[in-house]
């Protein structure tokens, strides 16, 4: 049984659908990635399933229970991390944790020893007397996230943690993260950065103008373009119409089309040598023919049409 | 968890104290600024001693009989004459020392007692005081028709009266002269006794208890506490709009609690912080300002009752307005108007007709600083109950609208 299952979440602003349809399933001990750019519907669907936002249509179950049926359940074994610092900046990072921590239900004396060693954990200790106020960004999105996980929840959502901090940060983040997913809390964690969704999760859900493109591993997301190479075809191709090739669309599918570039996947297993022969054969002037292994950004650009870096 | 919420928002203030302290210092400066600019205000209330400069340019017996007068019996109470050069007055003048300068011109004696002219007495004011020199113009203006009254009634004497002064008479001349001006008041006597219009004076019963009486100090940090009580409420309240602002409300929101005691921690926030500014306002004022409290029980109840009435009032502007900065605008100018119109800042008598009696009495502040002006200086006999009462209803309603309303924009998604 998955412990959480959003089936067919739908939620609108007005006229505007943010999230229409979304389901997947995160299973515990699973880290799952929502994956796509900004205003995609991440954060609504997370904030729908915190129970920031009550949805307009569909459903939230956690552990077994539809989340709206009691939603101070669901709540007690769930820790939210927002996209967004949401801490006292005038207190120091014990207080914040001891503070969260007593809104999470531990007394006094537990907060105090929980907020200790997650100060230890996010290497925060020599720090925890200061006010928040003057930590460093990533210091702040390592607080931010251990005001989530006072009262070790079983579910922890985790809203685009790694946003606007230096790479260094961003990597003892990660790491701190997968230390809690192998510890068998699910997770359910939202980004748009391409090298985080392929690093960190097991499974991907891709995501855009509110609706779930595709998801799967990343193996299984690679799987779709049709095996675990593209060719690129780099040159002069603005008068390329892959339409009138003969043949072409039977044996390549085009993942992106562009003046200087041609992006496709072979259709079927076939030989790399023979498909780069028959590349090299088409009436276009191509300068260069490369191959590479399909990324997430090519999934993503090949059910989207566009780029997720831009 | 009150406590927690509460304990978090206090050591949240604590660490960023300059908004509360501008807040509870305003009224302390405001009332000593204006009792000082009108005097000591306690027991000893009144305009003080005038201190101005004599200037006898004449020097005749006449205006040393005059100079000498000044400053007797109950005059010498409220004057503070010093006899001066026009050069030396002037520049105490400017140096603000003096108040005003009493000019006695030359031959000043020669020609009112000749009458051959018209005499002048000059006063030079002050321009940097206001109610100093304007009293002594009044009691100038007293003199002048005094002066001139003599003259009326006594021109025939004067011949006789300017040769004494030029020392031409003897004793005997004298005696004749002070005979005959005595027979003269008396034959006025009847002129002026009875008097035909007269006025009695009565001092109340209750007002000549024991006790401090009229305290300026007193009145005005009533009021103006009053109307700061508003202003800490809505600094107290804007930590709500931080927290939507800075999305701890929505990590609170996230948590297994339900909306009401975060709304009531900061209500009780509120409450907290404006009876500790009450404390340190009419307590540390009173302190400063030497101001006995009559009733300090029902003084206490009554704050306690305004502070639950503002934070009310303040919940309802944030729950209407979720923007910090809107909301603040809004409800200080709405706190300045309840303050203004309830007669905080300015007497109640001297507010326009229209506000005074038709505006004036539907406002908790007025409620407030009439009920306590009543107590503590006036014949304590204000109806302090019903007021509280009042006071405690209104802040029920606001709050329960104030819950609403933040519920309402809390299911569409509030954000601030």
């Amino acid at each position: 049984m998955p412990f959480l299952h959003a089936h067919r979440l739908g939620k609108s602003f007005g006229e505007v659908r943010a999230v229409d349809g979304v389901s997947f399933e995160v299973q515990a001990g699973e880290l799952y990635g929502l994956l796509g750019p900004n205003g995609a519907g991440k954060t609504t669907t997370i904030s729908m399933i915190a129970g920031l936002l009550k949805p307009d249509a569909g459903e939230v179950t956690v552990d077994g229970t539809p989340f709206w049926s009691d939603p101070q359940r669901a709540k007690r074994i769930m820790g939210v991390v927002p996209q967004e610092l949401a801490l006292y900046e005038e207190l120091t990072a014990r207080e914040n944790l001891e503070f969260w921590g007593r809104m999470a239900g531990l007394t006094p004396r537990d907060a105090r020893q929980r907020a200790g060693e997650l100060l230890a954990a996010l290497s925060l200790t020599d720090r925890a007397r200061d006010a928040v106020k003057t930590y460093s960004g990533g210091m702040k999105r390592r607080v931010n996230l251990g005001c989530a996980l006072l009262h070790h929840p079983k579910l922890l959502l985790l809203d685009e943690p790694t946003v606007g901090i230096d790479p260094q940060a961003r990597l003892n983040i990660l790491e701190f993260i997968r230390g809690l997913r192998a510890n068998g809390t699910a997770i359910l964690y939202t980004t748009h950065y391409l090298e985080e969704a392929e690093t960190l999760c097991q499974r991907i859900g891709i995501i855009d103008h509110g609706r779930l493109l595709a998801e799967g591993t990343l193996g299984e997301l690679q799987e779709r373009l049709g095996g675990d190479r593209l060719f690129v075809l780099e040159g002069d191709l603005s008068g390329a119409q892959p339409d009138a090739w003969p043949g072409f669309r039977e044996r390549f599918r085009v993942i992106q089309q562009a003046e200087k570039q041609l992006v496709v996947a072979a259709v079927g297993q076939r030989d790399p040598s023979d498909c780069l022969k028959e590349l090299l054969a088409l009436p276009v002037r191509a300068e260069n023919v490369t191959l590479k292994r399909p990324s997430l950004n090519d999934v993503f650009l090949q059910l989207t049409g566009r780029d997720l870096r831009e | 968890m009150l406590r927690t919420l509460i304990a978090k928002d206090l050591r949240r203030a604590w660490r960023n104290p300059l908004p509360w302290l501008i807040h509870l210092a305003m009224p302390l400066l405001i009332t000593a600024l204006i009792g000082l600019a009108f005097g000591r205000g306690g027991e000893d209330s009144g305009l003080g001693r005038i201190k101005f400069a004599l200037v006898d340019e004449d020097d005749s017996p006449l205006t040393q009989f005059l100079r000498g007068g000044v400053n007797q019996g109950e005059g010498a109470r409220y004057l503070d004459p010093v006899v001066l050069d026009r050069a030396t007055a002037l520049a105490q003048i400017n140096a603000n020392q003096l108040s005003a300068a009493v000019i006695i011109p030359p031959h000043f004696t020669r020609d009112y007692l000749g009458g051959h002219a018209p005499v002048t007495l000059e006063l030079v004011k002050n321009p940097a005081q206001s109610i100093h020199p304007a009293v002594l113009e009044e009691l100038l203006g007293a003199l002048v028709t005094g002066l001139n009254a003599v003259s009326r009634n006594f021109q025939s004497e004067f011949p006789d009266w300017q040769a004494v002064f030029k020392g031409e008479g003897d004793y005997r001349r004298v005696a004749e002269l002070i005979v005959r001006a005595g027979d003269r008041v008396k034959a006025l006597r009847q002129y002026v006794n009875p008097p035909l219009v007269m006025y009695t004076k009565e001092v109340r019963a209750n007002e000549s208890k024991p006790g401090p009486g009229f305290n300026l100090f007193g009145y005005l940090l009533v009021g103006l506490a009053t109307m700061f009580f508003l202003f800490l409420a809505t600094n107290g309240m804007t930590d709500l709009q931080r927290e939507l602002a800075q999305r701890t409300f929505e990590r609170y929101h996230t948590l297994h609690h339900r909306l009401w005691p975060f709304l009531a921690a900061k209500a009780l926030f509120v409450v907290i912080a404006v009876l500790l500014g009450a404390a340190i306002m009419l307590g540390g004022g009173g302190a400063i300002f030497r101001i006995h409290w009559q009733h300090p029980w029902v003084l206490a109840a009554l704050v306690l009752a305004y502070a639950v009435f503002a934070a009310g009032l303040v919940a309802l502007f944030a729950a209407v307005v979720p923007d910090e900065r809107r909301s603040n605008a809004l409800a200080n100018i709405v706190a300045m108007g309840i303050g203004l119109a309830g007669g905080c800042a300015f007497a109640p008598e001297q507010l326009p007709t229209f506000l005074r009696e038709h505006i004036s009495p539907l406002l908790p502040s007025f409620w407030m600083t009439e009920t306590l002006r009543n107590l503590e200086f006036g014949n304590g006999t204000a109806t302090w109950g019903w007021v509280i009462f009042k006071l405690v209803a209104v802040a029920a309603v606001l709050l329960g609208l104030a819950a609403a309303l933040f519920r309402r924009r809390l299911a569409q998604g509030l954000r601030a």
